[in-house]
Formats: C-alpha cells, structure tokens, sequence
C-alpha cells in the first residue's frame, strides 16, 4: 500500500528541515504514548490478578543498589540521545571545519 | 465523543494500533482546542497590525491575511502539527488495515448480497481531480487498489474519518447524512420521495441515514472509486440497510432522466472541479423529477465571512490537498445552479444545526483543525 499521498508536502518553517525534524518529534511523542497505555494496561491486569497494586508501584524504593543501575542508565540514556551536541563540540575542540574535511577529501583523491 | 460502532466490516485494533489512533486523535483534539484558536490572538496582536503598517489598509481578503500570517512563527508551528496529524492519522489506520487486509477482503465478500447491490464498472475513467494529488492526504485516496477485491482504502476511511471528527459524528459517523435527514423532514413534512441518490457516497456512512426515513424509498449511492463502493456495500449489508451501490461519475450517471425524487451529496463538491461542479449541478438537474429537490452538504461559502476565518478555513486548499476547497467556496452558487436550469427563486443557501448534540458544543469554528466545529452544516440545494 501507499506510504505517501500524492501531492507536493508543504512545509511551514524558514528551514524546511524544521519541519523534518518536527515529524520526528511528533512520531516518537505517538510511540511513547502507545508505550504509556500499554504499561497501564499492565498494571490494571496485575493489580486485577492479584499481582500487584498500582499503590505497590507507588510505595516501591528502589535499594541503593537498583538506584545504581538506575542512575548509570539514565547517565547513558542521555548521552546517547544528546550525542550530536558533544560531537559538535568535540569537533570545535579539534579544529574540524567543513574546508578541514574538504581538505581531506582532496587530499586521499589526489594521493 | 462517542464510541465508533464496531460494525463487522470495521478493522479491528490490536492493543497498540488502538492506542496509535487513540494519540492521534488527542493530539488533534488538542490542537483544534488548545493551540489552532491562538491563531487569531496572534492575528490580532501582531499580524494584522503588521499588514496594515506595511499596506496602509485592513487586509480585504483571506489572501491578504495569509500573506501575513505565514510568516508568523506561532502559526508555522500549528500547521506543521496540524499537517504532521494528519499523515500520522493516515498511518496510524492504514499500517492497521493493511495486516487484516486478507481478513476484510473475505468478511466484505461474506456478507450477503440480499438487501441491495453492488454494480462495479472497470472501464471507469477515474477523473483527474482525485488522481492529481491524493485528497485529504490519504495515500492512494479513494480509487487506488493493491490487490483483487481491494477494500483497503474504504476500510481506512471510515476509521479515519471518526479520527478525523474526534469521535463527534456519531457513532456510525453519520452526522451529515443525520443532519440532512433532520432538515429535509422538518422543512418538507409531506415530501415522500420514492427514489434517493447519494452522490461520492464513499464508504455510505451519510447514505444511510435515507434508508431509515424513507423506508419505502429505494436508495441508490454511486462513487467513482471501487474499494469504497466494495466496503460501503458490505458495511450497508452488515447493518441492514438496503442500498444499490453502482460506480459512476457523478457528472455523467447512466440513470435515465427524471429518476430521482431526492439526489443529495456530502461533501463531494470541494472535491471535484470547477466544471465537474457544472457537470454535477446539470446532471442533479436532468435526474429529477419535476418538484424533485437536490441538496448538498459543504462547509460556508467565503462570501461576507471575515478575512481571517476564510484565511483558517482555507487552509485546507493549501496544506491539505484539498485543491478545489478554495475555489468551490468563492463560487456564485445560485448562478452555477441557474446555469444547470434551477430558476434562482429555487435556489437555498443556508446552514442547518448538526444532528449531534456534541458536535455543537464546539470551537465554532468550521474547520481550521475542527472540522464540523461550527456544530453546523452548510447547505447548498434547489428544487427543479
């Protein structure tokens, strides 16, 4: 089937990657809605068995331990998501401009 | 908002396809409530007050208030979401649709052929006003098919249209067929047509309200598009409703002449053309009986409507692939009907309450993000 309807896509920003980049935002705010019902939808069945309550979810503190691993994993989840701006700095640090690679690019053609 | 019935034909929804529709539709619930109504503050605020300083007069007309208004950062954000809704409700459906596919193909062949009919022409030419862009944005839009029996697109369609209207036209989305109903009943009491044509029916969903006034009227519905007529045959079949579904063009029909008593379309005409609407007007004409009457459905013509909310309602023509929206709404429609040989006395142009009482608790507005927000329908009809 058809991903795209027929017809030129306006876009409404002054640079039209804005709106490319919306779209993406827009998505991802979908999927972690789908995410959020389907965990409720987990804890309504588990707390309907028997398994446990949403209370036993809001009473739960996590030991010095799970903390940890928690913390470790929220460090690593931000780095991965906020990559891009440590890149752009790195490459600030290191000197690399688009004539910089440019060079490089003729340099390995001509060598 | 109400509960969209779960008729036999409707796709079913897993957990998370559900859930996909479910944000879809909040999303543009808010947007249409919460962030399309600040367009008018900055209208007022800064964009107005800027054509002014720059024109040294108030903007006369939508293309003036667009003029402005594009540049404005608020509403390049609302209708970036409002454009991204809208292909998200596509895909949100359609990804549904296209796993049970198999599925809806056989349950729409399943259902028995006793009440109406279904009349399928291949030789069909599909007119260039639905194969130019995909209408609304459906991919593929009304005529594409994929597959024999294809069903796809009406499937989607009735899905998305109750995403579309927020759940607020009912649970069989039948407010414009409803409200129709409602009008032509209490208006015309004794008026008792023997035989109705819905025009671009799609999936019936306004055809069927005729069914149920007018029992003893036979009611025949025609579109140009197969997969729609497949699926709004089926659908029809599945709730008992007795319609004849036949695939024609509505400028040229193959009925013979003075064979309807009632002809009335839903929305059909923004999505035609300047002369498919003349073609359609003449052949409203030709199909009724004399005394016969032909109404269509539409939102407000632009004429004596304040710049700025012509401005938001045409955005459609512009951001939605809805190219004749504009166009259909600065047309002189009693002259059109004149020229189709309707005296202009005939002639009525008003708009009519919706059926649905939650529809008329909202925005007001006819579209801009809520569409049939205005809790009213316009309608445009003559008696011949």
């Amino acid at each position: 089937m058809p991903q795209k309807a027929k017809g030129r896509r306006p876009t409404f920003f002054a640079d039209p990657q804005v709106d490319k980049v919306l779209a993406m935002t827009m998505a991802l705010a979908g999927e972690v809605s789908v995410l959020r019902e389907r965990l409720d939808t987990i804890e309504r069945l588990a707390e309907a068995k028997g398994l446990f309550s949403r209370r036993d979810i809001e009473a739960y503190r996590p030991s010095a331990q799970v903390a940890e691993e928690r913390e470790q994993w929220r460090k690593e989840y931000l780095a991965r998501i906020l990559r891009v701006i440590l890149e752009e700095l790195e490459a600030v640090e290191k000197g690399e401009t688009p004539e910089s690679y440019d060079a490089v690019v003729r340099a390995v053609s001509s060598a | 908002m109400y509960e969209q019935i779960q008729h036999p034909l409707l796709p079913q929804v897993t957990h998370d396809e559900l859930a996909r529709q479910n944000f879809v539709q909040a999303l543009k619930e808010h947007l249409a409530t919460k962030v399309s109504p600040g367009n008018k503050v900055v209208y007022e605020k800064r964009a107005r007050p800027r054509f002014v300083r720059e024109a040294q007069h108030a903007p006369r007309d939508r293309h003036d208030v667009r003029r402005v208004m594009k540049d404005e950062p608020y509403y390049q954000t609302w209708s970036a979401l409002q454009r991204i809704s809208q292909e998200m409700m596509w895909e949100a459906v359609a990804s549904s649709v296209e796993r049970q596919l198999p599925d809806l193909i056989t349950r729409a062949k399943q259902r028995g052929r006793t009440l109406g009919s279904l009349t399928l022409n291949p030789d069909l030419q599909i007119p260039s006003y639905h194969t130019a862009v995909d209408i609304h944005c459906q991919p593929g839009g009304y005529h594409s098919e994929t597959c024999p029996d294809d069903v796809a697109a009406g499937a989607i369609y009735d899905r998305a249209v109750y995403i579309y209207a927020m759940g607020r036209m009912g649970p069989l989305n039948d407010d414009l067929g409803q409200s129709l109903v409602a009008y032509v009943k209490t208006t015309y009491p004794d008026f008792r047509p023997r035989t109705i044509l819905d025009m671009g029916c799609s999936v019936g969903h306004s055809t069927l309200p005729y069914v149920d006034a007018y029992p003893d009227a036979e009611v025949y519905a025609i579109d140009v598009a197969a997969p729609m007529l497949r699926y709004a045959h089926a659908r029809a079949e599945a709730l008992g409703k007795r319609v004849h579904f036949s695939q024609q063009n509505a400028e040229h029909t193959t009925f013979a002449d003075a064979s309807f008593d009632l002809v009335v379309s839903h929305i059909l005409l923004h999505e035609t053309s300047a002369s498919a609407m003349r073609n359609i007007l003449r052949e409203c004409y030709r199909l009724l009986v004399p005394g016969g009457m032909m109404f269509h459905v539409e939102v407000p013509q632009y004429q004596g409507m304040d710049p700025y909310d012509a401005f938001m309602l045409d955005w459609d023509t512009y951001n939605n692939n809805e190219p004749f929206w504009g166009a259909l709404h600065d047309m002189d429609l009693v002259a059109l009907a004149g020229e189709a040989g309707f005296a202009a006395a005939q002639v009525i142009q008003m708009t009519i309450p919706s059926a649905f009482k939650v529809a008329r608790s909202r925005t007001g507005l006819f579209q801009g993000g809520d569409f049939g927000g205005g809790g009213r329908w316009f309608v445009f009809g003559a008696t011949k």
